[in-house]
């Protein structure tokens, strides 16, 4: 794990790791581990689910749900780290090209 | 901390005003929907562009998560403005930074949006989830499938010198039989559907308890039996499965417009 964490706490582009070869295998799996949403998605619709079915009751809700935002919004900083689209905030319509 | 609070502490220029869109209807006078809109009650009204209005309210620039409370806000300005219009849904939490901006998107998908309300005119959305109850539907298939019952027998007769493989042949079968069993009902139920909508598109299932994830397209004046045949299948398969059956929605899961948009920074 010491690996992993220096990873994660080491600003990723930074130029502390020296091995660079060996890292980049490293990571882009981490990467990938922390850019995507779709098993929190996926949490976030099983645990409506349970709501919608009684499973669960108002307050354990909000509850999970607060941790699953927050899992959301550590993947969206770390995707805007990464300067990969993110949804959600303002936008405009692309200038050029026609839409499609 | 309030959700407002929080949401104006996270973001520096969150005191600067946006217009979040919630859908997009065929309309050229201003209109107001009230004060139902996402955040903090704001005042919901359109933004026009030739025969196209946007449907918005003012807000801080901020991201909203989608939060329970969230997502219901942004449905409930749907649900509200489609008592009276044909609409297309914009995704959660899109935000422009002024009215000039939103005009620009109605300007740049003028043709795409156009088309989409012609097709979606007085077509409705309804979803239905499917979950079986497991021991019910094994009981069932026990109960129908020769081979089975008498592998079980057996099994439960010599208890002890019943072998491991004939355990595991018996756990193949009735996995089997059960996916056999859900493809069954969920063609069944879809064959039944089709009589009283127009289109039906599947998502993928939540859980392990659910057999069919599914939004059906339906014609508004067919929405009462569409509404009575879910019932009367419902009833069908009360023992078996429970049926989760929700709407009337805008058309979600039927349009896909893909926007070019971009992040204003």
């Amino acid at each position: 794990m010491g690996l992993l964490t220096n990873i994660l706490l080491a600003p990723f582009l930074g130029p502390v790791w020296g091995t660079r070869w060996t890292l980049e295998q490293v990571d882009r799996v981490v990467r990938e581990e922390l850019t995507d949403d779709t098993p929190i998605k996926a949490d976030l619709m099983a645990l409506q689910l349970q709501l919608e079915m009684g499973e669960i009751d108002d307050d354990e809700y909000v509850r999970r749900e607060a941790e699953i935002m927050k899992r959301l919004r550590e993947v969206r900083e770390w995707r805007e780290k990464f300067g990969m689209s993110t949804s959600g905030g303002p936008v405009r319509v692309v200038e050029s090209g026609e839409p499609e | 901390m309030t959700a407002a609070e929080s949401a104006s502490a996270a973001t520096e220029s969150a005191s600067q005003e946006g217009k979040y869109v919630y859908c997009i209807i065929r309309n050229d006078r201003s209109r107001e929907f009230g004060e139902i809109g996402i955040g903090s009650a704001a005042r919901v009204y359109t933004v026009a562009h030739k025969d196209l209005s946007a449907v918005v309210s003012d807000t801080p620039i901020v991201i909203y998560d989608p939060t329970r409370e969230n997502v219901l806000a942004h449905e409930f300005v749907n649900e509200t403005v489609m008592r009276e219009f044909t609409l297309i849904p914009m995704s959660f939490g899109t935000i422009f930074r002024s009215e000039n901006d939103v005009r620009a998107l109605l300007n740049s998908t003028y043709q795409a949006f156009t088309d989409v309300l012609d097709k979606m005119q007085d077509k409705i959305e309804f979803g239905l989830k499917i979950l079986w109850d497991r021991d019910s539907v094994v009981a069932a298939i026990e109960r129908d499938n020769d081979e089975i019952r008498r592998l079980k027998d057996e099994i439960t007769r010599n208890a002890a010198s019943s072998t491991y493989f004939a355990r595991m042949q018996l756990g193949r079968l009735v996995e089997a039989a059960m996916e056999e069993a859900s493809n069954r009902y969920v063609n069944d139920i879809h064959e039944q559907l089709k009589e009283v909508s127009v289109a039906s598109r599947s998502s993928k299932v939540i859980g392990d308890r659910m057999i069919l994830n599914a939004a059906f397209l339906v014609e508004r004046k067919d929405e009462k039996s569409f509404d009575e045949k879910v019932k009367a299948i419902s009833l069908q398969y009360e023992d078996l499965l429970t049926f989760k059956y929700t709407g009337p929605w805008p058309p979600y899961n039927f349009v896909n417009i893909k926007l070019k948009l971009e992040k204003a920074t």
